[in-house]
């Protein structure tokens, strides 16, 4: 057995409680709420994420229930972080009831799912939890029978002393167990006798989702409660002006029309308090419909906001930033983007000389791509449920980061933190976008305005046309090869609305003798935010069709290529700071090599390509399969191979790995959020394309590299690497390369009208 | 923001995209000269004329390939939607009767009227396509085959002449020129096609020579 | 007054009756089980059964629902073991969720009108519900595990 000192131990502490009627509830504490008084304001969220857990209840009649901690959004953490508690307590994992906790950071830990995060940082701490608790109930038993603890064994939620034959359910020994002190150490279990980790579970709410009960935000009731909308400007840089609400009011079902300010002229935001708008247009009435249907009486004036100010707190005080009025369009951005690439830019890593390799090149090879801005498209459109009252405010809904948002509705409310309660419901999808609480503060003071409880709803055209996208990128990548095709110099240039997407220290960087990689970025008014490896998923589209190209035109093999040049990095690796593991990364590659059947005759009926990526600390790689399917390119099939050390929980992961190919083919064909004069062009599913069931591969087969390395993340690394292999294979269906996003829009194709140029905006 | 216009067209009715290939029957009777209707070949106006007969198709021929026509009658099984004339999101098809398969068929989405709003399904109590037996394509006809098409009691839902001239009447016909909120109705209007329909069935059903 | 049967049970609602199937069986009625996603028929989550047919109730007045019988994913089953629940739960096809019951209300008039569909049948029949988790080789392998399960009950 591993010992473990608690991760937790410097600034929290395991804390046994006993229940009411008796029985265990174990938890880890982040200080006790009690030792905080008066320094709330101080403590926010903890410097050592890894350091906070959830908690486990035992009752006398042997309930065992185990809260879980993060926001669910489809990642599964619902089933798997529980998954982790029980295998440490040794729990019978089909008794377990799962519960979603409550926001509390102090005994819950950091409560925030993203940047695939979950379970690495639940990790620790949730085997701690497990473990301790297991401790204890042995020490209660030992002491209950006067036997030594060595002598006894847990299983199944039962403690046994084999040599007299007698055993007791954790229940029973429950309220003892509450009264002993907590271990400061515990035993982990070693990897190899996991029994419910890294054995597939059944998701705790499959059920409860195929048979309709109300589980997400948007199926929040409460008595009394009314629905809101707000009505914001037709497009970005434009601002409310002036409104008629006479019309509107007279609809049936309507209570109020009015306008609100988000924040205050001074409100220094934190860095998820990203808005569009500030000024709100508010309908409130009886049922959803009621009030979509008096949206449509008022009668608005909207004017050019200009440029704007905002302020945005900062360790070293607060930032201003100025936002630029311009009702920008999808070609003047392109433009400017190609304009702002030839100028010089800032330098984020330079090794060797590359000046003098490209001078020296017998050839130089450079690639531009770009992607549009795209939509988040969660299923579940932006919304949550607000009560709001002087003394207190109560809010649920689907979000990702209840600890961010917190603090800003204590400022926007001047409530205290523990006077405002944030309820976690199920998310219908997140990828990003419920970690920017806009939405939250909305609500609430809508509801402290109308001083009653409400429900925020954006239609499907509210919350596709109101920003948060993934940015618009570009990149230019450059290669010099000498005489002899030997690659002798590399360099990324990449720059985008509102920011570049360049990792000037991952991969080829430390492989590559002489390289350089900078960066540029060009301010707007179109906010963006997280999506699914926000950066990764645009510049791994680029860098691994790039890879593809360059491997041509030096003769080699596409994976064989970045195997030798993994190989360098890891033998002779070029400067500092490469942020991946070679041996990793090319244990990907050779697994999906392997399980692809790369370069066998037998799959020469298929376009292949192939792509590779590291990101959020786990490793993915994709070989995908094209084949002409009425003379549109169709992905027939997928291999993939994973390592992010430990899998919890594998066919949970195994769906999430899938879902991530088909997201990625999707976006890679099909994603784009164009605009015209400042107006997103797309606003619902008929004119955002999503990929659809037809559109999706035959077989995704999805292999984990097998390793006893801590877990790291899923929800985003299988996601970037899909573009670029979809990229190459459609270069090798339709002998074109594709350097622009969406790629579906370019191939020619049977019976299709639609023009281009016309949709671009 | 949309508007919601809920209007309910008395005359609404099912075909109407279908109607447009089912006018068409009446060259194949010119040809046979089965059911020339004697009343009608009486008056004066209705004295075959190859050159007013084409011409009148002229205009015809402009309104069946408009999207609000022709989109349901498109080349393949799945119909065209928008006025671009781009394949149907989603992808429904055909299915025999023409109106659509299993989970998709047309009614699920196409109510008896127009949706309110932009991009919402506009309506009709019969939106469907021509069946899978007889599918009067539209998309991708010269202005001749689509006359002869017309014309041919076999590939025209089986209208004889005076059916032709009953059906430009149809309701669902009509409703082409009310699509709901963003839909272009066809180049020209409604009473004009009707007449220009007449014309060229009553003056012989020419076909233009391209 | 429209009065309506839903799963089963009669309902008379005081509402406008050109409020949307969805609206009035959320708002009104409160069975959420059947999702908004885009209200213009384009995604599929707030398909019911209206006659047995797979209808969007986003775009599906109340007025035409009057009388009839409507069936929603909470009354799919008695005890939410209908084939294609058991197939979905034991294939654990969900990821997020949300689009989940409007793709088993489709998948329902498929099996209903084809006992054993083929993957072509199934990409017909499913078209029109957007999954944006992608779970859609799970959706289709989950039908015909259904498809098996209805044909030997």
């Amino acid at each position: 057995m591993n010992q473990s000192k608690s991760t937790t131990s410097r600034r929290s502490f395991l804390k046994s409680t006993l229940l009411a009627g008796g029985g265990l509830m174990i938890s880890f504490s982040w200080l006790s709420k009690a030792g905080l008084a008066g320094a709330l304001s101080e403590h926010t969220l903890p410097a050592e994420w890894h350091g906070l857990t959830g908690y486990i209840k035992i009752t006398p009649d042997n309930i065992i229930k185990i809260l879980n901690p993060n926001p669910e959004f489809g990642q599964n953490v619902m089933t798997s972080l529980p998954m982790i508690v029980a295998e440490e307590l040794e729990a019978d994992w089909k008794k377990i009831i799962v519960e979603m906790g409550p926001h509390d950071n102090i005994k819950l830990g950091p409560q925030f799912t993203g940047g695939s995060n979950s379970v690495r940082m639940y990790w620790k701490p949730l085997r701690e939890a497990g473990a301790a608790a297991r401790q204890m109930l042995l020490q209660a038993a030992a002491q209950t029978w006067g036997v030594p603890i060595t002598e006894l064994s847990a299983k199944d939620g039962l403690i046994t002393h084999t040599t007299s034959g007698r055993s007791a359910t954790y229940g029973s020994l429950a309220s003892k167990a509450a009264t002993l002190p907590v271990p400061t150490e515990v035993k982990l279990k070693e990897a190899k006798d996991f029994q419910i980790v890294r054995h597939s579970q059944k998701n705790v709410e499959g059920e409860k989702v195929v048979s309709g009960k109300p589980l997400f935000g948007l199926d929040y009731r409460q008595e009394g409660m009314l629905y809101a909308m707000i009505q914001h400007p037709p497009a970005f840089g434009m601002k409310l002006q002036s409104f008629d609400a006479a019309a509107a009011l007279q609809m049936p079902g309507i209570t109020d029309v009015f306008k609100l300010q988000l924040y205050a002229e001074d409100f220094e935001q934190g860095g998820f308090d990203t808005r569009t708008f500030n000024d709100l247009l508010v309908v409130v009435g009886k049922t959803t419909w009621e009030v979509m249907n008096a949206r449509k009486k008022l009668v608005v004036q909207w004017a050019a906001a200009g440029d704007s100010k905002d302020f945005i707190a900062g360790r070293n005080g607060k930032r201003e930033v100025i936002v630029p009025g311009a009702l920008e369009s999808t070609t003047t951005q392109l433009a400017d983007m190609r304009e702002y690439a030839r100028k010089p830019s800032q330098e984020l890593r330079k090794d060797g000389d590359p000046e003098t390799a490209f001078k020296n090149a017998a050839q130089v090879i450079e690639r531009t791509y770009t992607a549009p801005f795209l939509a988040h498209n969660c299923m579940e459109p932006m919304n949550f449920f607000a009560h709001v009252t002087s003394e207190k405010a109560l809010l649920a809904g689907p979000l990702q980061a209840p600890g961010w948002i917190e603090p800003t509705l204590s400022k926007l409310l001047n409530l205290p933190p523990e006077k405002i309660e944030i309820q976690m419901t199920r998310m219908g999808g997140g990828f990003g976008r419920r970690a920017y609480g806009h939405y939250l503060s909305e609500a609430a003071l809508i509801s402290k305005r109308i001083n009653a409880p409400v429900h925020l709803v954006y239609s499907r055209e509210d919350d596709m046309t109101y920003g948060i996208y993934r940015p618009m990128y570009t990149a230019t990548y450059r290669a010099a090869l000498d005489a002899n095709k030997n690659l002798i110099g590399f360099h990324v240039k990449g720059g985008g609305i509102p920011e570049h997407a360049v990792h000037a220290n991952r991969f080829p960087a430390g492989a590559i003798d002489n390289y350089l990689a900078e960066g540029w970025s060009i301010p707007s008014n179109i906010t963006i935010g997280a999506f699914r490896a926000p950066r990764s998923n645009f510049i791994a589209a680029a860098e691994q069709s790039f890879l593809d190209e360059l491997a041509a035109a030096m003769g080699k093999d596409p994976i064989d290529l970045r195997l030798e040049l993994l190989k360098k990095a890891k033998d002779n690796p070029v400067g500092k700071n490469n942020e991946y593991d070679a041996d990793r990364y090319a244990g990907i590659l050779k697994l999906v090599k392997d399980k692809s059947g790369w370069g066998k005759p037998e799959n020469k009926k298929y376009s292949r390509g192939v792509a590779a990526y590291f990101c959020h600390n786990s490793y993915a790689a994709h070989v995908v399969d094209i084949v002409m399917k009425n003379g549109f390119p169709y992905v027939e099939r997928v291999f993939s191979a994973i390592d992010c050390g430990i899998v919890i929980n594998p066919d949970a992961a195994t769906n999430m790995v899938e879902g991530a190919v088909i997201d990625g083919i999707g976006n890679a064909f099909f994603g784009r959020l164009s605009h015209k004069g400042g107006a997103p062009v797309q606003n619902n599913f008929n004119n955002y394309r999503i990929i659809r069931h037809s559109e999706a591969p035959q077989k995704i087969e999805v292999h984990f590299i097998q390793n006893d390395i801590d877990p790291t993340g899923l929800g985003e690394p299988p996601f970037p690497p899909v573009f670029g292999a979809v990229a190459n294979a459609l270069f090798k269906a339709t002998n074109k390369r594709y350097y622009d996003q969406p790629f579906y829009e370019q191939i020619p194709k049977p019976g299709n009208t639609l023009n281009i140029k016309q949709k671009l905006g | 923001m949309g508007k919601a216009p809920v209007r309910k067209l008395a005359f609404q009715h099912p075909k109407f995209l279908i109607i447009a290939a089912l006018a068409g029957l009446v060259i194949g009777l010119t040809a046979n000269g089965l059911n020339y209707d004697k009343q009608i070949r009486k008056t004066a106006t209705n004295r075959p004329d190859s050159i007013a007969s084409v011409a009148a198709f002229g205009k015809v021929y402009k309104v069946l390939k408009s999207p609000r026509c022709m989109n349901c009658h498109p080349a393949g099984n799945i119909p065209l939607q928008g006025d671009d004339s781009h394949l149907h999101t989603m992808s429904p098809i055909r299915g025999k009767d023409g109106k659509g398969v299993y989970a998709m068929k047309c009614a699920n989405c196409h109510q008896a009227t127009n949706s309110p709003g932009v991009g919402t399904p506009p309506g009709n109590p019969n939106w469907a396509l021509p069946p899978e037996d007889m599918k009067m394509v539209f998309q991708g006809k010269s202005a001749r085959e689509l006359a002869l098409q017309i014309m041919d009691y076999k590939r025209n839902g089986h209208k004889n002449k005076a059916q032709l001239i009953a059906h430009a009447r149809d309701t669902l016909v009509k409703a082409g020129w009310n699509m709901g909120d963003g839909r272009k109705p066809p180049p020209i209007a409604y009473k004009e096609f009707v007449a220009a329909w007449d014309e060229w069935i009553n003056k012989g059903g020419y076909a233009p020579g391209k | 007054m429209i009065k309506l049967n839903i799963n089963n049970k009669d309902y008379e609602l005081d509402i406008d009756p050109n409020m949307p199937l969805l609206w009035a069986l959320r708002d009104v009625i409160g069975l959420v089980g059947t999702k908004y996603g885009c209200g213009v028929a384009q995604c599929g989550a707030c398909v019911v059964h209206l006659n047995g047919e797979a209808v969007r109730s986003c775009v599906t007045k109340v007025s035409r629902a009057a009388g009839q019988s409507v069936v929603t994913i909470e009354g799919l089953s008695p005890n939410h073991d209908h084939p294609l629940q058991q197939a979905w739960l034991e294939l654990d096809v969900s990821q997020c969720g949300y689009c989940q019951a409007g793709q088993i209300m489709s998948a329902a008039v498929l099996l209903k009108e084809n006992k054993n569909p083929t993957d072509r049948d199934i990409e017909l029949a499913m078209e029109g519900n957007i999954c944006r988790c992608g779970t859609y080789l799970r959706i289709r392998k989950a039908i015909h595990l259904a498809a098996a399960i209805q044909n030997k009950d």
